[in-house]
């Protein structure tokens, strides 16, 4: 009896060889943001909006073929830490785009870095207007900038609310500072008086000196430019004061997080948000089916925020067709993405527009959508 | 007028928290000599464990501190019976770089454990206003205010009316005359950080209570509560709470009358001023200890 070895060896080494093709073509695409420090809660809910994308891309077989696989790396919010991200997920993994970072400050100083090596970055959250008119070639953003926010809402705020004189809080960093500027000065155009300015440190927790100022200027409403952490203390202790103006904010203040820790306090506050889990339609309804179902929590304006980018990114990887960043970047450019939330596209200087923006009221523990508004192309 | 009233109020408040935060870090490094970096991530642990406490296992609010400062007085006497022992009488510079080390360690298994997410210690009254003329407090504040106290005199008790407390000062005095009139100093050493454990982390649960407890806390309250023993002297109690209601109150004027943007100022600004013009803290007398 003759016995050969040779069917048995292929057989053996088929799957094997397979399988390692496979890991060779995977399509990797890194992500930095602050997985610790003090906005870290939501950096993770960016990623763990972006793993959704990425599972659900998977097993609808991927891009081209190929799957996607996420490099993660922890920014810290800090320019340093996310320029030692960037660096190392081009350089050593191979990325072919890169969606980040969190902060305004940390994307700025990673932009020249994608810039050098001419890999994409897309930010789904850095919200400072002039991040796109440094003429970078290589950088696109996802979000909504406070610029396009606070034209969009001031309107709105002013009909609305019927507000005469406004209080302006703000975190004390280069977002907070810019919001409450672009707040107050469309404000003002629609005849709202500003009768204060302040800002609190990034961590503050004890917010009555601020509170007794506002309680002394006796406005018609306050403005807060904070996210869920300081946001969540400061209207605690806002209502703790027994101060009962009308709030509204900005930053993620319709997240179910933000609500279950501020409590009874929350009742009746306003957020302007680009994004709520409430928000009508299809799209929406089963992004946030998914996104429960994986994370045990409704979707925030930063789940929604790493979804969009990651999608975003694939759907341009899938239209360039080869996974080369070059390819990607002009890909990009002829981004037209139905999201949960609205039409994204990018103008000339890699802007992000079309999506619905919402202002919503916190009633009964859960944001109602008080007005939809789609964002203009700037 | 009524505005000057309440930023008083406001900054003896946080004052007094301040000065609970730093007195375990001012024990420890006015008894032992030990730097302890990890200060800020006992506090961070006393308030993840009653959170853990108060909203999982379904404990009220004083039980469950009892609870945390029973576990944490545990893990204070184990950190120095197996960490900090093997660093004793090698100068100062091998107990930061332990303790840095160990609070990078608490920090990131605290994140690993229970993630970023604030999380809320059910707090044992309601924080609704209270109002004494112009000034609004709320009952809680002036509760953990008390709790303050209580604690600052408990401890200050321990270490001066104590046989344990006497222990402590002879072996710090004279580690070698201690023993040879038959203390033991390994116990006493392990009691001392333990106790400074205790009362760091009933600060964490306790103030967790009234603003929330954070996983990534730990470095800003070492920072605050390291101002807090500059200013006033390491080891020393008065200095403590001299130090945590000068900053408070320091905080609370700037904030109102300058800009609350830029409140961290004045802690770095009063920790050069003590530096240059009274190095030993505001209220040591040169090289005294606890």
């Amino acid at each position: 009896m003759t016995f050969s070895w040779k069917p048995l060896v292929a057989a053996l080494a088929l799957p094997t060889l397979c399988l390692t093709a496979a890991a060779q073509e995977s399509v990797k695409i890194g992500v930095i943001q602050p997985l610790t420090g003090s906005v870290a809660y939501n950096g993770q809910a960016f990623v763990a909006g972006a793993k959704l994308a990425v599972e659900q891309r998977n097993a609808a077989g991927g891009v081209g073929g190929r799957k996607i696989e996420l490099v993660i790396e922890d920014g810290q919010c800090r320019p340093a830490n996310s320029v030692n991200a960037a660096e190392k997920l081009i350089q050593r993994d191979k990325v072919v785009a890169v969606a980040g970072a969190f902060c305004s400050s940390a994307t700025a100083a990673v932009m020249p870095v994608a810039e050098k090596y001419k890999v994409p970055l897309l930010t789904g959250v850095s919200s400072k207007a002039d991040l796109t008119d440094k003429g970078m070639q290589y950088f696109f953003r996802s979000a909504e900038t406070d610029r396009l926010m606070s034209s969009t809402f001031s309107k709105i705020l002013a009909e609305k609310l019927q507000l005469k004189s406004v209080a302006y809080i703000g975190v004390n960093d280069d977002w907070g500072r810019g919001g409450v500027e672009d707040f107050s000065k469309d404000m003002a155009a629609h005849g709202v008086k500003t009768v204060m300015k302040e800002y609190f440190d990034h961590g503050a927790t004890d917010f009555y000196t601020l509170l007794t100022k506002l309680r002394a200027a006796k406005p018609d409403g306050v403005f807060v430019a904070a996210e869920t952490q300081d946001g969540s203390i400061l209207v605690k202790q806002f209502k703790e004061f027994g101060l009962n103006t009308k709030i509204f904010g900005v930053g993620s203040w319709a997240t179910s997080d933000f609500i279950g820790l501020t409590g009874e306090a929350s009742e009746g506050i306003y957020a302007a948000v680009p994004y709520a889990s409430s928000m009508p339609g299809e799209r929406n309804g089963a992004f946030v089916k998914a996104y429960a179902a994986a994370n045990k929590e409704k979707p925030g304006k930063y789940g929604a925020a790493g979804y969009n980018a990651l999608n975003i990114l694939m759907e341009a990887v899938g239209r360039a067709g080869k996974a080369e960043p070059e390819a990607i970047r002009d890909a990009l450019r002829k981004t037209d993405y139905q999201a949960p939330n609205g039409r994204y596209r990018f103008s000339e200087k890699g802007e992000g527009y079309g999506f619905d923006v919402v202002l919503v009221q916190i009633v009964g523990k859960e944001p109602k959508v008080v007005a939809e508004a789609p964002t203009e192309k700037p | 007028m009524d505005l000057l009233l309440q930023y008083l109020a406001n900054g003896l408040v946080t004052g007094s928290f301040y000065a609970l935060s730093a007195l375990g870090l001012t024990l420890i490094l006015g008894l032992m000599r030990v730097v302890n970096f990890a200060h800020g991530e006992l506090y961070m642990l006393g308030g993840v464990m009653g959170w853990w406490a108060t909203t999982r296992l379904g404990l009220d609010f004083f039980t469950g501190l009892l609870l945390v400062a029973v576990v944490m007085g545990a893990f204070g006497w184990l950190v120095d019976r197996f960490l900090i022992e093997r660093i004793r009488d090698q100068g100062e510079e091998a107990g930061i770089l332990l303790t840095i080390g160990l609070s990078i360690f608490l920090a990131n298994t605290a994140l690993l454990a229970v993630g970023t997410a604030p999380l809320k210690v059910e707090a044992p009254i309601a924080a609704s206003p209270a109002f004494f003329g112009p000034i609004v407090l709320t009952k809680l504040r002036l509760f953990a205010v008390a709790v303050c106290a209580l604690l600052i005199v408990a401890s200050w008790l321990t270490i001066h009316k104590t046989r344990l407390g006497r222990a402590m000062r002879a072996t710090f005095q004279d580690p070698m005359a201690a023993r040879l009139v038959g203390i033991r100093t390994a116990n006493v050493y392990a009691a001392t950080f333990a106790m400074g454990t205790v009362i760091a982390s009933m600060a964490g649960m306790l103030l967790g209570s009234i603003y929330s407890a954070q996983v990534s806390v730990g470095g800003l309250v070492s920072m605050k509560a390291f101002v807090v023993v500059i200013l006033g002297g390491m080891g020393s109690f008065a200095g403590a709470i001299a130090g945590g209601l000068l900053l408070g109150v320091a905080e609370a004027l700037w904030g109102g009358y300058v800009a609350t943007g830029w409140v961290d100022i004045i802690g770095f600004a009063l920790v050069i001023l003590t530096l240059v013009f009274r190095p030993y803290g505001l209220f040591s007398r040169s090289a005294e200890r606890a």
